[in-house]
């Protein structure tokens, strides 16, 4: 094992956290872009999302095993439900002051976390891979199947997103709504309902992120703050509102992480990654990624 | 021309003080006295925060964390080097102050909702190193055995005696507030929130009232925090999380963000009602963040605003008791 | 050398907004600043009120260069300004607003401020009673006690002048403080104009309203595209061909 090899690993499992905070940072992004709001209670999404899959998954719902792919969908399909209600509460939110905005997502994210701990208590529990634990030797370089498989599928997802955002109509009747409102509407573009599908998407991002990862990360209600937090940080990064940028944050920021935990101090990664963030805010507060905006005065 | 609402409000501000004075006599038990202290640590809090957020709309998130760098500052001093209350008070004020500047340094470059996750973060450093720095700080074991102050060698080691110390910081605390919302640096702030860039061009010097606001908000934490430790007698990392900044958050946006006297009615508010409804503290923290988005959604002015309306309508009842005509006109005042 | 501005130029990003312009403004001056949508006044305003600093060129005021100063400290040298779109502090009645603005007078400190109400007290009601003159002179000071945005929209411009003044400028920048105002208002603000200089400030004016401008300004600056085109008195400015053109042109193009 030299040192080239333990590099490589750590990289590779910085990126299958990055593309974890990735997908999270997207739903943060997706959400600013077409409601103009920060959704503080994202994390709490994710989580809650994790949940709403792997409770099928792990035979806690009548006792019924679902296979790992079903309970992934089902997990995706409500958040993905549960982003349409969230379009709805946040209708009136989003022509408020902006701190009362965010106080209110604040507000909600402590709702979903002491919510869900009161349902499956605070200690959480850890998953079994769908697949082999034991991890595969390529060249010296070992990885769990389930990381590949984190990587993989979210790599698809981030695809098949971009996709979606790009060539069909839908799509970008959604990107259209995003950049003006207004404009959108007069077009005949059902504006509330893309926000809706916008946020659905975000959610779906999530709870996708949190069941793929659930092999790897313990599962317990109070997963999401640490991950809303860097998943936030990462979609500054990039620029807040630009999904490409959303990925690439999320990706730096992950790697980043591994890097540091590995041949820094685990303890302080958290204030690191944080730190980090801090500093591109206040050098370059549109993110690596994303478009300079002039403030009209 | 004292009119009669006045007279009435004065009457009513007497017997609240009345009250006050000699509550430990009439309390029913020393818990009522314990409660009642907590929740003038609490006020001390949300009069911080609502000066720098409600006034200032500075988003500061670790209050907690500076909070419990009052705490530490206080208990270390005193377990370690023995060093007397009234010598602790004024050291931990400055100290989280000093801490809530360094925080408050990113609010030049950063607007509100980065602003809000900054100091979030902030506060979880803190928190991180408060944890972590096992040799100082006791890591999460805290820190326990913390003296109560004494007075000349008499000691404040009861809820009754201590319930009059926390009773003169809060009146201090409310008329040092008063003080600095109603005059320049007030009207500072609230040119701050209202509109930034009109504020600059008008003069503000937009940074260091930013800084002051964060400052301000740290020194009450401080305090708060100095109180605290000395009462408790025990503290640990996990009291000052960022749970209880967003407790204070509900506390001045139920009572009314940007209103003093709305820190209060909140703080009271909140804190008497646990304590009747008696639940879980998991169900209390939902019940929280329920409280935050119906106020933001229905009731944006809190508490107060109520109160407000009620005020409008007491008015003109005064009034058509008194056959006079209404009193509403003559109730403005110079600010 | 009173207010210069030496060859300014402001780029965003591909933008040229401001090209290479230079404009000089004696002491009591009322001096307009005219051209068509986008030609680049606001910008200059903004410049000069310390937003922006230039990509090129400089502005200095009474010898002082004043073009990297942030802008609290430009409103300290002298400066105020109005805005296009109407600030005033929402959460304020209109004598609260004037109070911000003379706020970097005071002479009571940071402590005091705090720990010394009576010097606060002495202090602020000499502040006080200064705004009421301004109040008194802009014909608002029956609402001094009302929140300054309940004021019907003419009232309002003119607290926000008030306010303006209240930081004891030596210049004051107006942008476009006629609109939305009806004949008679605009006369009325033709007439505040006056008071104003004759309280020694410097006016310095964007304005679309033609009549205005020629009837107040006494130097008038035009400009086009970012460029200065033109800079005379109202009459030389009315016949000069290439301001007709400029503003003629754009009608063309719509």
């Amino acid at each position: 094992m030299n040192i080239t090899s333990i590099f490589i690993q750590t990289v590779i499992g910085g990126i299958g956290i990055g593309s974890l905070y990735a997908l999270v940072a997207l739903g943060y992004s997706m959400t600013f872009r077409s409601m103009g709001l920060v959704n503080f209670a994202q994390g709490s999404i994710y989580m809650v999302g994790t949940y709403f899959g792997i409770i099928w998954y792990r035979g806690m719902v009548m006792g019924l095993h679902v296979p790992y792919a079903a309970a992934f969908l089902i997990g995706l399909l409500c958040n993905a439900l549960l982003g349409i209600l969230l379009e709805r509460i946040f209708r009136p939110l989003a022509k408020l002051d902006l701190m009362f905005m965010l106080l209110a997502t604040i507000g909600l994210g402590f709702i979903l976390d002491n919510l869900f701990t009161i349902i499956f208590g605070a200690e959480g529990f850890a998953v079994d891979s769908p697949l082999s634990s034991t991890p595969w030797n390529i060249y010296g370089i070992r990885v769990l199947p389930q990381m590949a498989l984190l990587i993989g599928v979210s790599a698809l997802l981030m695809i098949g997103n971009q996709l979606f955002l790009s060539k069909t109509k839908l799509g970008m009747a959604m990107r259209a709504s995003a950049v003006d409102f207004e404009i959108a509407r007069t077009m005949g573009i059902p504006t509330n309902r893309m926000n809706a599908l916008a946020l659905s998407v975000g959610c779906m991002m999530s709870a996708a992120a949190g069941i793929l990862a659930a092999p790897i990360v313990y599962v317990a209600p109070s997963m999401g703050a640490a991950v809303g937090l860097k998943g936030f940080a990462a979609a500054i990064l990039g620029g807040l509102g630009s999904i490409p940028g959303a990925i690439a944050g999320g990706l730096v920021f992950g790697v980043l992480e591994a890097l540091s935990a590995g041949f820094i101090s685990s303890q302080w990664t958290k204030a690191i990654a944080f730190i980090v963030m801090v500093v591109v805010l206040m050098v370059k507060p549109s993110g690596i990624v994303g478009e300079i905006t002039i403030e009209k005065v | 021309m004292k009119n009669k609402s006045s007279i009435l409000k004065w009457i009513f501000i007497g017997a609240v003080v009345c009250l006050l004075l000699v509550f430990p006599a009439i309390a029913k038990s020393r818990y009522q006295v314990h409660i009642v202290n907590n929740i003038g640590i609490w006020i001390l809090l949300s009069l911080g925060l609502n000066i720098a957020m409600g006034y200032g709309g500075q988003f500061n998130l670790a209050l907690g964390a500076l909070w419990g760098v009052g705490a530490y500052t206080a208990a270390l001093l005193q377990t370690r080097l023995g060093v007397p209350f009234w010598i602790n008070l004024p050291l931990s004020i400055i100290s989280a102050a000093i801490m809530a500047a360094f925080v408050g340094l990113p609010s030049f470059k950063v607007r509100s909702h980065y602003l809000a996750i900054v100091t979030i973060g902030l506060g979880e450093v803190i928190n991180l190193f408060l944890v972590n720095q096992d040799e100082l700080t006791g890591g999460a074991l805290g820190i326990n055995r913390i003296k109560p102050p004494s007075l000349f060698g008499f000691p404040i080691n009861t809820d009754e005696r201590f319930y009059y110390l926390i009773l003169i910081m809060v009146i201090l605390g409310y008329l040092i507030g008063r003080q600095i919302v109603s005059h320049r640096i007030g009207r500072a702030f609230r040119a701050l929130r209202d509109d930034f860039q009109a504020a600059r061009a008008m003069g503000v010097n937009t940074g260091y009232y930013q800084i002051l606001a964060f400052a301000i908000s740290g020194a009450y934490a401080g305090a708060a925090g100095a109180l605290f430790a000395q009462w408790n007698s025990y503290i640990s990392p996990d009291i000052f999380e960022f749970k209880s900044a967003l407790i204070v958050l509900t506390m001045i946006l139920v009572g009314g963000i940007g209103n003093l006297p709305g820190s209060v009615v909140g703080t009271v508010l909140l804190l008497v009602l646990n304590e009747y409804l008696r639940v879980f503290e998991r169900w209390q923290l939902v019940g929280y963040g329920i409280a935050i988005i119906v106020v933001v959604l229905f009731l944006p002015g809190g508490v107060v605003q109520l109160a407000g309306k009620f005020e409008d309508f007491r008015q003109r009842w005064l009034a058509r008791l008194t056959k006079g005509k209404s009193n509403v006109e003559e109730q403005r005042n110079v600010p | 050398m009173f207010l210069e501005i030496d060859q300014l130029t402001m780029q965003f990003g591909g933008l040229v907004a401001v090209n290479n312009v230079s404009i000089n403004i004696k002491k009591g001056e009322i001096h307009g600043l005219i051209g068509p949508n986008g030609s680049g006044k606001t910008t200059i305003f903004n410049v000069l009120s310390g937003y922006y600093k230039p990509t090129g060129g400089k502005v200095s005021f009474e010898g002082r260069v004043i073009s990297d100063l942030p802008a609290h400290q430009i409103t300290a040298a002298g400066f105020a300004r109005t805005f296009q779109s109407m600030r005033l502090f929402k959460s304020m009645t209109v004598l609260e607003n004037l109070l911000v603005g003379m706020g970097h007078h005071a002479k009571v400190g940071l402590f005091q401020e705090i720990f010394d109400p009576v010097a606060v007290h002495r202090e602020e009601q000499k502040f006080i009673e200064k705004a009421m003159e301004l109040l008194d002179l802009l014909e608002v000071a029956d609402f001094a006690n009302e929140l300054a945005t309940s004021l019907p929209y003419g009232h309002q411009r003119r607290v926000e002048m008030a306010r303006a003044l209240a930081t004891d400028p030596k210049v004051i920048l107006l942008d476009e403080p006629a609109a939305g105002l009806n004949e008679i208002e605009t006369e009325s603000l033709r007439k505040t104009l006056t008071k104003i200089r004759d309280l020694g400030v410097t006016i310095f004016l964007v304005e679309h309203d033609m009549k205005l401008v020629m009837g107040i300004c006494e130097i008038i600056s035009v400009l086009d595209y970012g460029k200065k085109i033109a800079e005379g008195t109202g009459p030389a400015i009315r016949k000069n061909p290439v301001v007709i053109e400029a503003y003629l042109g754009k009608e063309d193009d719509q």
